[in-house]
């Protein structure tokens, strides 16, 4: 049967050239976002800068829902720093480096700002010396940084052994370094004294009084290096040797650099009172110290190293010096060996003044050769129930930079929303096109129930048939869609959305997954095409096999007309639910009931077909009358090339106005909202200084200026009895943004954003049980469990999303700990204006921005995402509907023939064709039109309040010239082929 | 020329071919030098093999197929030199063609088939003579059946009427009766018989079944390309004896 089912095949080689295609499309399609999921579950990137650590243990940065993929968490969580001791006295361990990572960036001598090396986080790129022992092969230049004002940097920086530059570390001002050493290696950064770096993290323990000398014990025993300096000397002969010798002198210089800068703090909080609405509010509420501290920190905290000079010696200093100089790796020990397991999330509370005081950012061990993964075992031993994670080989990649490596879910996201589209159309257009090869055999399988095949064979026939078509076209289909989710990702990176150093997982699954999904799909439809032709007795059978089955089936009539009206009732969501999300049902509406017209669409164009007849006058032109006739009479194959014309028409006008009109309503929301004019920034910084906003405040024609800055939130919650996990981007605020963001309070106020609140939107208010007042669960970026109050509700859910945390409540939580931005609201002179631009150009690493981006300056990168997946869908399916045409005409030779020996010339015919194609092409507009009208009204009913969409005026035309062309090329052509066999022959070879 | 030629006495043959060769791409000679004459108002049968030509010389004795050499006029018409679009024309006014394979379209109903050509000539059917036809083969009560609907003799039978609803100068039939059963083709055989007799319509009719062929006026035996014998008033037997020795050779 099957060698019969390969001989009929090569016999229609042009008819099913058609789903031969449509097979390769659907195979590149699926595999490509196959790939794309994969990627995003499984990606990791290189281990970078931990390429040289054999195990590394750090936080889990993935929120694990049961039952449901992992959400990965962007902001570093951290881990006790004192478990860096204890990995290192395990067996097997030749060195144990904590490291930490905290916002710098350097300035040349030139004042010239450095970028960041691609890849690399300016939020984290200061790092103790200790660790460029995880760098893989890295080879020094120079020597160790010893002095807290000595700094080694990456030989790619261009710098020499003996410059000056300027360090903006961790939000403190521009302070001047000394390079004493290159890193030459790709990943190198930018590399303080473990002490200074532990000091300028904010890292060193609380509690002064672990600062005893018992480390010292340990240090000396330890053949491994902590964040603290000591150890270094006895393993380090190479690059740690003049760390560790420098000890003294660098902590006592520390003391006093950080005297300077606390007294300082407490005199900015001093100086501000006044004017600073947030340091006040936080002084009404008065409920801890340590929150005023930190207004007062975050303000002020050393504006300078000449101010902190004059400041120096207040009595607030004393105990904080304390704790910094105590930040070598004895006293974290200390600390540690208390609270060994405890897990490392609630180390930190978000209300001190250090909340990561006494943890690091990961552990990275170098063990003795071969003994891999006897250390990696027992290290899972020694950190069991703490909840941290022992990563070696590629799974290192992760620990690496979470804000980095979380871009890979959103690759996840991507392949989610395009799995259902791409699943809809593929199997659209395969399914179709194994219709469109079937019926041209209907002859032959007639003829073949004739001579004694049973219903059954006949239907394995048409299966053995398509899935032997299928199996040529995977293989190429399959090595297309890898090359395919390369393009992607090249694209994606390109358009800033997914880092550069992420790769993709190219394993056999996706092909695999595509292999079983497509073969399944194409024989069902094969079987389905067949049917009707199988069950009919076979005299029947022939004699109908020369024009088409005379009544559409009934089921299928009825099954399109269901899809429709379940289209409608889909296209209802953007009224319901004024997210993306629910701007995503418009265009699954618009292919749902495209369908729905496939399958309808025999009867409703007979019947169509039957009134234009029946009412043409009857003076009207032969080519004319014909080319209805055949409409009227060919409903099912008319219909094989109309609807997926509509479908064409459908998926651009709501795919596109569909991202448009959400782009539009959400930008509404942004520009309204927004009542700062400019937007302060430093993202080359890794965060703002500190002292950036008192600075921008004191600016004469400043009205109001306030933090601003984005993480994410994951917020589990119960619905319909399930519980239901969404992790949500949130922006961060003080009570200070009344003054420049409007989001639309309905209840509540920002005010109240101090402590551990939340306001959200109404969209998520009422069916997450958050209104006013209530408490809500969410965990915060680094996984952090919270629970916080709901202080407003807000209308502009679009454009600031569904929650907004306390600046007090994300504190600690954030990789960076410093604000992103500042918003700032002038008085809209241009003095204001010059004093901002002024203020910005003074200090490197500054950007500042309108807060109103002129129209197509600011597209978001998802806009070039959706707009290439339109290009690509819809070019598959302008293919596969070309191919149909192509096979359709072609399977018309024998009529055409016909025709012309009852004397019809070969310009009627041509007329007739065109006629039809111009049929075929109105239908089309008409329909995917019809179709896509409701779903956009409701759309633009729910997200502008307009019964029309937002978006460009051009997709429109250009589908209808699109469509009007390919239907008018695909039939004229083969037509013009068909003409030139004379009839004769034609007729007498079918 | 073809409005002045109404003198029935000296009215042009309605089939006349002179020296006519055809040649296929590749060298085959499927006619070599064939001269025929078919008066309005005769019966002629073209006989022979397969391969022996006969076809071939349907197609160029009716326009559908354009000779390499010689003249073919239809009705006193030269097609020779005549483009495709012209031939058609022409085809369509003066030759009505009957197939084995019926050949009716499929998507119109036996009505608008039989009409076809003369809207495609955007002629005003005459619908007493489509009436009188229609009754005359017996399918009244089928004209607003789709063709898949009717037997093949039905069919047939439906393709002549068509054939003869423009009044051509000549029918052509290929075999006709080639795919109908005994009592079918008796009745196509019978009413092409018929039209000659009453109505004055001369008909051209390919076929190998020398029992169909003994119904004509004239015989043509044909053997590689060429006409080999003439026989007037056949009758079925000395055909197929005929035919017999050819197929022997």
């Amino acid at each position: 049967m099957f060698q019969f089912a390969l001989r009929m095949a090569a016999h229609r080689i042009s008819s099913l050239l058609a789903v031969a295609c449509a097979v390769l499309g659907a195979a590149a399609l699926i595999t490509a976002t196959g790939v794309l999921a994969e990627s995003g579950l499984r990606s990791r990137l290189p281990p970078g800068r931990l390429g040289g650590a054999d195990v590394v243990v750090a936080a889990d940065q993935e929120y694990h829902v049961a039952g449901d993929l992992p959400i990965a968490l962007p902001e570093r969580a951290t881990v006790p720093a004192g478990l860096t001791a204890r990995l290192a006295r395990l067996p097997g361990v030749v060195l144990a480096v904590g490291d930490l990572g905290f916002p710098a960036a350097v300035t040349d001598p030139h004042g010239r700002l450095l970028p960041a090396a691609a890849g690399q986080d300016p939020a984290a790129a200061g790092h103790g010396w200790s660790s460029t022992r995880l760098l893989a092969d890295a080879r020094v230049e120079g020597r160790a940084p010893a002095t807290p004002t000595e700094v080694a940097v990456a030989a790619t920086t261009g710098l020499s052994v003996g410059d000056c530059v300027h360090i903006t570390a961790n939000g403190h001002a521009a302070t001047a370094y000394r390079v004493t050493a290159l890193v030459h290696s790709p990943d190198a950064e930018i590399y303080f004294t473990d002490t200074r770096a532990t000091q300028l993290s904010n890292r060193a323990p609380k509690k002064p009084s672990a600062a005893s000398g018992e480390g010292g014990m340990g240090a000396g025993t330890d053949t491994g290096v902590g964040t603290g300096t000591d150890a270094n000397a006895g393993v380090g002969t190479d690059t740690g040797a003049g760390v560790g010798t420098d000890t003294g002198a660098d902590a006592g210089t520390d003391t006093g650099a950080d005297a300077d800068a606390d007294a300082d703090a407490d005199v900015g909080t001093n100086a501000n009172a006044g004017t600073d609405a947030d340091a006040g509010t936080n002084a009404n509420a008065g409920t801890d110290a340590d929150a005023d501290a930190d207004v007062g920190t975050n303000a002020n905290a050393g504006t300078d190293a000449d101010a902190g000079a004059v400041a120096g010696g207040a009595v607030v200093a004393v105990p904080r010096s304390a704790v910094v100089t105590g930040g070598s790796a004895l006293a974290i020990r200390g600390t540690v060996s208390a609270r060994t397991g405890g897990p490392a999330r609630t180390a930190s509370s978000a209300h001190t003044a250090a909340p990561r005081a006494g943890t690091v950012d990961l552990i990275g061990l170098r063990v003795f050769p071969g003994d891999r993964e006897r250390v990696a075992a027992e290290v899972r031993g020694v950190v069991a129930g703490s909840g941290l994670k022992v990563l070696t080989g590629a799974d290192r990649g992760t620990a690496v930079a979470p804000g980095v490596g979380s871009a890979r879910s959103l690759l996840v996201l991507l392949a989610g929303s395009l799995a259902g589209i791409v699943l809809l159309i593929t199997g659209f257009v395969t399914t179709g096109a194994l219709g469109v090869a079937i019926a041209g055999q209907r002859r032959d399988l007639a003829l073949m129930r004739a001579v004694g095949a049973t219903p059954r064979q006949i239907r394995r026939l048409a299966a053995a048939q398509s899935t032997a078509v299928a199996a040529v076209a995977l293989v190429p289909g399959i090595a297309l869609g890898y090359l395919l989710a390369d393009r992607f990702r090249t694209l994606l990176v390109h358009r800033d959305v997914l880092p550069d150093r992420l790769p993709l997982t190219l394993s056999p699954f996706p092909a695999l997954a595509t292999v079983l999904l497509l073969v399944a799909v194409v024989r069902t439809a094969a079987r389905c095409a067949a049917w009707r032709t199988s069950k009919m007795p076979a005299t029947e059978a022939v004699a109908e096999s020369r024009s088409e089955p005379r009544a559409p089936s009934r089921p299928r009539t009825a099954a399109g007309l269901l899809l429709i009206a379940a289209s409608c009732a889909l296209s209802v969501t953007p009224l319901l639910q004024r997210t993306a999300i629910g701007a995503s049902a418009t265009s699954i509406a618009g292919i749902v009931a495209a369908i729905g017209l496939a399958l309808a669409g025999p009867a409703l164009v007979r019947a169509a077909g039957e009134a234009v007849v029946r009412r043409l006058r009857p003076g009207v032109s032969a080519p004319t009358w014909l080319a209805l006739s055949n409409v009227r009479a060919y409903a099912q194959r008319v219909t094989g090339v109309v609807s997926p014309l509509a479908m064409a028409v459908v998926f651009v006008l709501t795919y596109a106005l569909a991202q448009t009109t959400v782009l539009a309503a959400t930008s509404d929301d942004t520009r309204t909202g927004t009542l700062g004019q400019y937007r302060l920034s430093a993202a080359a910084l890794g965060g703002l200084p500190t002292d950036t906003l008192a600075a921008v405040r004191r600016l004469p024609g400043v009205r109001a200026a306030a933090p601003v800055g984005t993480t994410t939130v994951v917020w589990p919650y119960r619905q319909f009895g399930d519980t239901d996990t969404e992790s949500a981007a949130a922006l961060i605020l003080t009570p200070a943004a009344r003054d420049v963001l409007d989001l639309g309070v309905t209840q509540g106020g920002l005010a109240g954003l101090t402590g551990a609140t939340v306001a959200v939107s109404s969209e998520v208010a009422g069916p997450r049980d958050a209104g006013l007042g209530s408490r809500v669960r969410l965990f915060l970026g680094d996984g952090a469990p919270v629970e916080a109050r709901v202080v407003a509700v807000y209308d502009r859910g679009l454009g600031f999303g569904p929650v907004v945390l306390s600046r007090d409540l994300a504190a600690g939580h954030t990789t960076s700990g410093l604000d992103q931005s500042l918003l700032v609201r002038t008085d809209g002179t241009a003095t204001a204006e010059r004093g901002l631009t002024a203020l910005a150009a003074a200090r490197p690493g500054l950007a500042l921005s309108d807060t109103a981006p002129e129209a197509g300056a600011d597209t978001p990168p998802e806009v070039w995402v959706n707009l290439a997946v339109i290009v690509v869908l819809l070019g598959y399916l302008l293919l596969s509907i070309a191919n149909r045409l192509v096979a359709a005409t072609a399977q018309r030779r024998t009529e055409i023939a016909a025709l012309r020996l009852v004397g019809t010339t070969p310009r009627q015919i041509l007329a007739m064709m065109r006629r039809e194609a111009g049929v075929i092409a109105a239908a089309a507009l008409v329909s995917g039109a019809a179709l896509s009208a409701l779903p956009l009204v409701l759309l633009g009913e729910g997200f502008l309040d307009r019964p029309w969409p937002a978006g460009p005026g051009w997709p429109a035309p250009a589908a209808a010239v699109t469509v009007v062309v390919t239907s008018y090329v695909t039939i004229e052509l083969p037509t013009r082929r068909a003409l030139r066999v004379p009839p004769a022959e034609a007729v007498r070879a079918p | 020329m073809s409005t002045a030629a109404v003198d029935t006495a000296r009215r042009a043959p309605a089939i006349a071919l002179a020296g006519v060769g055809r040649t296929y791409p590749g060298g085959v000679r499927a006619l070599d030098d064939v001269s025929l004459t078919v008066e309005h108002g005769t019966f002629l049968a073209v006989m022979g093999p397969s391969g022996s030509g006969k076809s071939t010389l349907m197609h160029c004795a009716a326009g559908l197929d354009a000779p390499t050499s010689g003249s073919v006029r239809i009705d006193g018409r030269e097609i020779a030199g005549l483009n495709e679009t012209r031939r058609t024309e022409l085809r369509r006014e003066r030759v009505g063609f009957v197939f084995q394979a019926y050949n009716l379209i499929p998507s119109l109903s036996v009505e608008d088939n039989i009409t076809l050509p003369l809207r495609l000539a955007a002629r005003r059917p005459d619908r007493d003579w489509i009436r009188t036809l229609v009754e005359r083969v017996g399918l009244a009560d089928r004209l607003h059946h789709r063709p898949a609907e009717l037997s093949g003799g039905q069919q047939q039978r439906a393709a002549l009427v068509r054939a003869l609803a423009a009044r051509p100068a000549v029918v052509f039939a290929d075999e006709p009766t080639g795919a109908l059963d005994l009592r079918s083709a008796h009745q196509v055989l019978d009413l092409l018989r018929a039209l000659v007799d009453d109505l004055g319509q001369t008909v051209v009719m390919v076929t190998h079944d020398p029992a169909a062929a003994a119904r004509a006026h004239t015989a043509l035996v044909m053997a590689d390309g060429r006409v080999v014998e003439t026989l007037h008033h056949p009758m079925a037997g000395r055909l197929a004896a005929r035919l017999a020795a050819l197929g022997d050779r």
